[in-house]
């Protein structure tokens, strides 16, 4: 499909391109404080696992997502995007081994189309393809158009993971859990579920100040926080969360090896916290390297991505040699 | 026999899902003539699997080519970084590497090497395609054996099973390029004890013998038995379990031993008892004795006198004797006449010349040769004689194989196990010339010959003089084919083999092999995988390279339906060596059963043992009807015993002499 509605724009008079922005590959996180309630204790304090018993689910769903985009053609100085989003869940059972339960993908147009010519929004509604408009105020050259895009591109694949997500729970079993690479708030039917985790490895969002913020990114090596409900950001749901410290981050960085968790907001949240927590720290191994990420990125969720990846489109990853014109050949 | 030009026998039906999916990089690309694919981590695929790559879907790359091959090496690795990440990970304690929640990503990579390509033109890339396991209509594909299967004149021989994967297909070698005239000839190679290179020649034979074409004339087979009881018993079934007979029938082999085997060995040195260990009452009586005179000899000085005897003097004095003495009136200078037939005629010849030239005070040369090379070339025969005794009888007829009278599908057994050395050089040498001057006149009763030759670096080695035996193996495998002679060598170490005798053979088979001998540089086409396995391959399988196949393939074959060796001597324990007289005995009444031992007995009581032997000797080239008339006949008449001569002694070398003899 990807060749017919690119050719089909481009002989509406669009003009090809192939750039892949650098930030088209993975995912941010928006830095901002929104604070967040103690629940667990009255205010955050550090609770050490060592006595505490490991949860030990009998089976485990892990799901990530990936997004990859690029500017695949220009209508005048306005880009049309190319984008690609895709989730999926592989299920770890008694053998240990990771096996694809369920996964999803598309492939969107992202453009203003009151901003390209009759011609190429002609083609792209014949082409069947979804498009999605960036907001008028960011249609232009791509200084605006592209962060815009990107925007548009992580809404994409946040909803296809929720999709996929919440379509998912109804199968879990009894002692199976479902631990997703990102906020679980977003969905009501995530955050209400007793066996959904939802693990957090950016920290843009602040939801401590002073001495309890100090406790939260300082955490050593083996210890969790007290559970905190955070304080609602948007359209979130009430949910459930605390910090746990998967390597120790002396020598390395304050957020070196720290997760923060998500959970449904309930009061046996609280009482399996520490077990939650003990067997999240078992996650460490195997490493999940060469990731960059692999101090915080559990070894599953890397695996979900890998296979994501491998079975994503080629021609949307940067190139490996230079931009050079290319030849008749 | 098997209906070759039918479909092959039904087989478990190939499972139509693929097992793997070829792959290709840059760093690891798939060539014309190798490819890479990966597998599930459980598979049946194993190193000399065979495999088949079907191209890419229609429209696409590769559409319609199929590609056979043969698993070479394989490989399997996981995600992991480095080693050093499994250690952070575990935390330094190996116990928990283990206990990780999740198993890492692992691959199972293969590399094939290609044995066909459909279609053979333009020849390609292996295309990115699926992978199956191949079934018995692929493997004779992917080996070419469809070419000699089928048709009008098939000329398939069973070899043994492939098997992979809970799949099995029959392997068939081309007759044409196994027993001439395209190519010819069969090396086998591997450690003792575990290669089983004896049972392999024996069934292959006894395949060879049941499916040589019937276009192809008649064939036998002549077997060395160099070695203990190894072949002593190819007439006698051994045990058989049920998953040899079923390898039997699903090679199309008939599971029984050979029909037709005629067994020959010289005997020990008293002339009477036969030196090999199938001397079992039972069995006994159809070894024929295997005994040479000096004419028998004498063609085959060169064979017994190493090269620094057989200088140009003594080789032109052999020849002499050869050409104008041996069966022919002779005077010898001195007033004597000689008719030398047998080694004490010679000695007799010798002793008239030494004692004439003595006596008459002449020269130190007799007919232009000198008496130290004369002296030389008689120490030389009379060693022989008595190394070689029982082999080589110093009077009296011999008793050779049946030449010019060879049978069809028929083992010639030649037992020179307990003989000396020299003697087996002198068997080998003659039997096998002999072989080619009747296959060259086309006069041997059959049209091919298998010669079986273990201990074939003994032989032929590498390095070392440049023996008659080894030249005459040489010129076998070499020209061999056109003859319809056809060497049969086995061997523990190859590289200790002369290259071109090892070389010329078109089928070459390992058995199981010793690691320092692959580490030769004759195995450095064979991947290290592939060195591995045979280095570990189990007792009953072998490596195969035809030249039809264009990579070696792994067979498995059933145990021969003959007796081994060892089970043999148990069963058919050897008997002890008779006295003089029973031996007699027991010959006599072998011919001719209404003897009476008692009859012989006082037939030759107080004979010399040496007229005894000779009468025998020619009741066994007549087979008269009445044996002991004939041995009575033969024997003479009784004369009293006159004491022993005083033997003459040599005179002392001229001093002048140069000549250090």
């Amino acid at each position: 499909m990807t060749r017919s509605w690119l050719d089909a724009i481009v002989a509406a008079g669009a003009v090809p391109a192939s750039h892949v922005p650098e930030a088209s590959v993975g995912r941010t996180d928006v830095a901002e404080f929104t604070g967040a309630d103690p629940v667990e204790d009255d205010e955050l304090r550090v609770h050490p696992l060592a006595d505490a018993r490991p949860l030990a689910p009998g089976a485990a769903c892990f799901l990530d997502g990936i997004e990859q985009w690029c500017v695949a053609a220009y209508a005048g100085v306005t880009p049309i995007v190319r984008a690609y989003v895709a989730a999926a869940i592989r299920r770890r059972g008694s053998n240990r081994r990771l096996r694809t339960v369920a996964e999803d993908a598309e492939e969107l147009v992202i453009t203003r189309l009151d901003r390209v010519p009759d011609g190429v929004r002609a083609a792209l509604e014949a082409a069947g393809v979804r498009v999605i408009e960036v907001p008028a105020e960011a249609a232009g050259p791509p200084a605006r158009a592209l962060p815009a895009a990107h925007v548009e591109v992580q809404k994409a694949r946040a909803a296809l993971e929720r999709r996929l997500a919440e379509r998912h729970l109804a199968a879990l079993g009894a002692d199976e859990w479902l631990v997703v690479d990102g906020v679980l708030s977003d969905s009501a039917a995530l955050s209400a579920h007793p066996r959904a985790l939802g693990i957090v490895k950016s920290h843009g969002a602040e939801y401590f100040e002073g001495a309890e913020l100090e406790r939260a990114l300082t955490l050593p090596d083996g210890h969790r926080t007290g559970v905190f409900r955070p304080r609602s950001r948007g359209a979130r749901r009430d949910i459930h969360s605390w910090y746990v410290r998967l390597w120790p981050w002396q020598g390395n960085d304050l957020l070196y090896g720290l997760l923060r968790v998500e959970a449904r907001a309930h009061p046996d949240t609280i009482a399996q916290a520490s077990g939650i927590s003990v067997w999240l720290r078992r996650e460490r191994a195997p490493l999940s390297t060469p990731d960059r990420r692999w101090d915080r990125l559990l070894y599953p969720i890397h695996d979900v991505e890998t296979y994501l990846r491998a079975r994503a489109p080629r021609d949307l990853l940067p190139a490996a040699g230079s931009r050079l014109p290319r030849t008749g050949t | 026999m098997i209906d070759k030009t039918a479909p092959p026998p039904p087989s478990p039906a190939p499972s139509p899902t693929p097992v793997g999916r070829v792959v290709a990089t840059e760093l690891k690309p798939a060539t014309p003539h190798q490819f890479h694919f990966w597998t599930a981590n459980e598979t049946p695929i194993g190193i000399g699997a065979i495999v088949k790559v079907e191209g890419a879907a229609s429209g696409e790359l590769g559409a319609g080519r199929i590609v056979y091959g043969v698993v070479t090496d394989g490989f399997a690795y996981s995600d992991l970084a480095t080693p050093l990440h499994d250690v952070v990970g575990a935390e330094g304690d190996p116990a928990r590497a283990a206990e990780s929640p999740t198993v890492r990503q692992e691959i199972r990579l293969w590399t094939a090497a290609v044995l066909r390509q459909e279609p053979a033109e333009p020849l390609q890339p292996v295309p990115l395609g699926r992978v199956f396991v191949a079934t018995d209509a692929d493997v004779a594909q992917a080996l070419r054996m469809d070419a000699y299967l089928g048709g009008a004149q098939p000329t398939a021989i069973p070899v043994g099973l492939y098997t992979s994967g809970g799949l099995e297909a029959p392997v068939y070698l081309d007759a044409d390029f196994l027993l001439g005239p395209e190519a010819a000839h069969l090396n086998l190679s591997g450690v003792s004890g575990l290669a089983t290179k004896t049972s392999a020649v024996e069934f292959l034979l006894a395949s060879v013998f049941q499916h040589f074409p019937g276009h192809k004339g008649r064939i036998a087979a002549v077997c060395f038995n160099v070695k203990g009881p190894d072949l002593c018993f190819l007439d006698q079934p051994g045990p058989l379990d049920d998953e040899d007979r079923r390898r039997y029938a699903r090679l199309g082999v008939a599971a029984r031993p050979f029909e037709r085997v005629r067994y020959y060995a010289p005997f020990k040195a008293d002339g009477v008892n036969l030196n090999t260990l199938r001397t079992h009452a039972d069995l006994v009586g159809d070894v024929e004795p295997l005994v040479w005179g000096l004419r028998e000899v004498l063609d085959y000085a060169e064979v017994l006198l190493n090269r620094d005897d057989i200088d140009a003097k003594a080789d032109a004095f052999i020849d002499f004797l050869s050409d104008r003495v041996v069966d022919k009136e002779f005077e010898d200078g001195f007033g004597g006449a000689h008719r030398v037939v047998t080694f004490a005629d010679l000695e007799r010849l010798f002793r008239a010349i030494f004692d004439g030239l003595e006596f008459a005070g002449r020269s130190d040369t007799w007919r232009t040769h000198h008496i130290a090379t004369i002296r030389k070339v008689r120490n030389r025969l009379a060693n022989i004689s008595t190394r070689a005794k029982g082999l080589v009888t110093d009077d009296g007829p011999s008793s050779d194989l049946p030449w010019g009278r060879f049978e069809d599908r028929t083992v010639y057994v030649v037992d020179v196990a307990n003989v000396d050395p020299l003697a087996q050089d002198l068997v080998f040498a003659r039997v096998v010339s002999q072989l080619r001057e009747h296959l060259e006149r086309r006069d041997l009763g059959v049209d091919a010959v298998v010669v079986f030759v273990d201990e074939l670096n003994k032989y032929a080695p590498a390095d070392g003089p440049e023996t008659y035996v080894k030249k005459m193996l040489l010129d076998i495998s070499e020209r061999g084919r056109y003859l319809g002679l056809v060497l049969f060598g086995a061997e523990q170490f190859r590289s200790q083999v002369h290259r071109r005798v090892v070389g010329n053979a078109g089928t070459v088979v390992f058995g199981r092999m010793d690691s320092d001998e692959l580490a030769t540089p004759g195995y450095q086409v064979l991947s290290p995988a592939t060195k591995i396995k045979l280095a570990t391959l189990p007792i009953g399988e072998l490596m195969v390279r035809h030249p039809h196949f264009t990579q070696p393939i792994f067979v498995r074959f059933p145990r021969p339906a003959v007796l081994r060796g060892r089970d043999g001597v148990e069963r058919f324990g050897p008997a002890a060596d008779l006295p003089f007289d029973d031996a007699v005995v027991r010959q006599l009444v072998r011919l001719d059963r209404r003897i009476r031992p008692n009859q012989v007995k006082d037939l030759i009581a107080e004979r010399r043992p040496e007229d005894v032997r000779r009468a025998l000797a020619a009741v066994r080239r007549e087979r008269p009807q009445d044996a002991l008339a004939y041995f009575r006949r033969q024997l003479g008449g009784r004369v009293a015993a006159a004491p022993a001569p005083a033997r003459e002694s040599v005179p002392p070398l001229n001093p002048i002499s140069d000549e250090p003899y």
